[in-house]
């Protein structure tokens, strides 16, 4: 009796993968060009890729002058996030997101913080000091500053 | 006064500690991050947890309850964690953690974590730091995150290495912490060693370790626990190395025929991951030496090693759906794997001497903060079973099947 529960339970799980199987959305997405900017106060023009994604990987937590470096991120399934993870950082966005948990649920660091929408990230990277977010370049003007990767 | 009215004294006043502990960790940051925080955004407190309600069904023998026949809704996980970044240098972080795992765990709130971590060089190359306080024990690839289900690739952890019913040795440990972090182009290193006291001071570790639930209790002692890691600068590959030299005593207690013994418990850990964007593969290897002495009984006499390794895929259709599967393996003593020489000494069933788990997951992040995961296990053998949840060992089948549902929020 409990063996076919768990049978059917198994039946349940293949059935679940089949169905969902079919329903893989092939979700393109517009390239585009996502810039990793700042705050115009940070006095920063260039950044390598490693210490770009030290930054976002939130181990790296202040700027050359010792002020605190605040990170600005989109939500993890939002496409512009996936872009600027894979194409600035050469990282995947499940990585970023195991890295920032193990920092927050053990204590030993913090998350970055998520903003809902590109307005919402252009608004605060532009009004927080020491702010770092990114944007897809056609929104990109003068109120934040455009770091280059080099 | 009667016993039901020491009860009641008794309860308000854990009431009272565990609401002053709270306190210790959310009234003092909260005002402070108030004062320094003209925008949320530049709020240096920050405020996280989870909480998830899980069922466990199994044909036979139990794991997290009685979860044999209709199934166990007795796994339940809480936790509520708070950082505090008053300077780029500085951290105080503390997580209380409320679980509800079988008979193994029901301890009501405790404190999971909470120290303070100082960063004494802050350098773009790297950085090297101290924490003091209790500090999660960096062993494997997901011991220091192990109650938190978002971070786990399932929702049983690899029984081999990470036990449950000896959780709370391997959970975390109070003391000092150094750790070192170096960033180049070929790679990040990071490295942690702690002289701690561990916890060893619940019952399940003390029956786990002792056979049964003794008249004294186990006393921690000075013990050593490190980490080394290294990974590629995006993290494809990860590798780590991490072992510990755990130390407790015995307290024998009143008409005991234990005398005050000791354990030494040395794990060595090795951990290799690879990612890439669809799929990751992990593998870690254990081994565990486990030595018992002066305990005056000659059945307490013992040294041996036991041998661990799992091999894990994930495979991630869409960032919303993965899928899981690993074989894992448990050998209690690496020199009778098959456990026939502790049968033949008539001192247990040989099938509590290994244990072979294969798992198949599936898993759904609905929404960033919601996950549903389910999974099927396999075993043949006992060897990981909490013997509070399987009073008798002996009555345990060897050959059983786990089913396994879990829904989990975070925020």
């Amino acid at each position: 009796m409990t063996g076919n529960h768990l049978s059917s339970s198994l039946k349940c799980i293949l059935l679940a993968s089949l169905i969902f199987f079919c329903n893989v959305a092939v979700a393109g997405e517009a390239v585009k060009t996502v810039r990793p900017i700042t705050h115009p106060g940070v006095g920063v023009d260039h950044l390598s890729c490693n210490l770009l994604r030290s930054i976002f990987g939130m181990r790296l937590r202040i700027w050359q002058d010792g002020s605190p470096i605040r990170v600005f991120v989109l939500p993890d399934n939002a496409p512009i996030h996936n872009v600027f993870s894979k194409q600035q950082l050469n990282i995947f966005p499940y990585q970023l997101r195991a890295t920032w948990d193990r920092l927050t649920f053990t204590g030993t660091g913090q998350a970055p913080i998520t903003v809902q929408s590109e307005d919402e990230m252009y608004a605060l990277v532009a009004s927080t000091p020491g702010a770092i977010g990114y944007l897809s370049e056609a929104r990109i003007d003068e109120h934040v500053k455009v770091i280059h990767v080099d | 006064m009667s016993i039901s009215r020491i009860c009641q004294v008794v309860r308000r006043h854990l009431f009272q500690y565990s609401m002053i502990l709270t306190g210790i960790w959310f009234l003092p940051a909260s005002s402070l991050a108030d004062q320094l925080a003209q925008n949320e955004n530049l709020n240096p407190l920050r405020i996280n947890g989870f909480l998830s309600q899980g069922y466990v069904k199994t044909d036979k023998n139990n794991f997290f309850g009685k979860s044999d026949g209709k199934g166990s809704l007795d796994f339940r996980e809480l936790g509520l964690t708070a950082s505090l970044r008053p300077i780029g240098k500085l951290q105080l972080s503390g997580q209380l953690l409320w679980r509800r795992a079988g008979k193994g765990s029901r301890h009501g709130i405790s404190i999971d974590f909470g120290f303070l971590d100082y960063s004494i060089i802050t350098k773009p190359a790297g950085e090297f730091g101290i924490r003091l306080g209790r500090t999660k024990n960096p062993l494997g690839f997901y011991n220091d995150t192990r109650d938190v289900p978002f971070t786990r690739p399932s929702i049983i952890l690899p029984q081999s290495i990470y036990f449950d019913r000896t959780r709370n040795l391997a959970l975390a440990s109070d003391g000092a912490q150094l750790y070192g972090e170096s960033r180049t182009d070929w790679g990040n290193l990071t490295a942690q060693f702690g002289t701690v006291f561990p916890q060893v001071h619940d019952r399940d570790t003390e029956v786990s370790i002792l056979g049964a639930n003794r008249p004294g209790d186990l006393k921690t002692r000075l013990s050593y626990i490190g980490r080394v890691a290294y990974e590629l600068p995006n993290g494809r590959f990860r590798f780590a190395v991490s072992g510990a030299r755990v130390n407790a005593g015995y307290d024998p207690g009143i008409n005991d025929r234990l005398d005050s013994g000791l354990l030494k418990f040395t794990p060595l850990i090795l951990s290799a991951q690879y990612n890439a964007e669809r799929w990751s593969i992990t593998s870690e290897y254990a081994l565990r030496i486990f030595q018992l002495q002066d305990f005056g009984v000659p059945a307490f006499e013992k040294k041996f090693t036991g041998e661990s390794i799992y091999l894990q895929g994930t495979y991630r259709f869409t960032p919303k759906w993965e899928a899981m599967l690993r074989y894992d393996l448990l050998f209690t003593d690496r020199t009778d794997r098959s456990g026939k020489k502790y049968a033949a000494d008539a001192k247990g069933p040989a099938h509590s001497r290994f244990a072979k788990d294969l798992t198949i997951g599936l898993r759904w992040n609905v929404t960033p903060s919601i996950m549903l995961a389910t999974e099927y296990h396999r075993v043949n053998g006992t060897a990981w079973l909490s013997s509070l949840d399987n009073p008798d060992i002996t009555h345990a089948k060897q050959h059983w099947n786990l089913f396994s549902f879990q829904a989990s929020y975070r925020f």
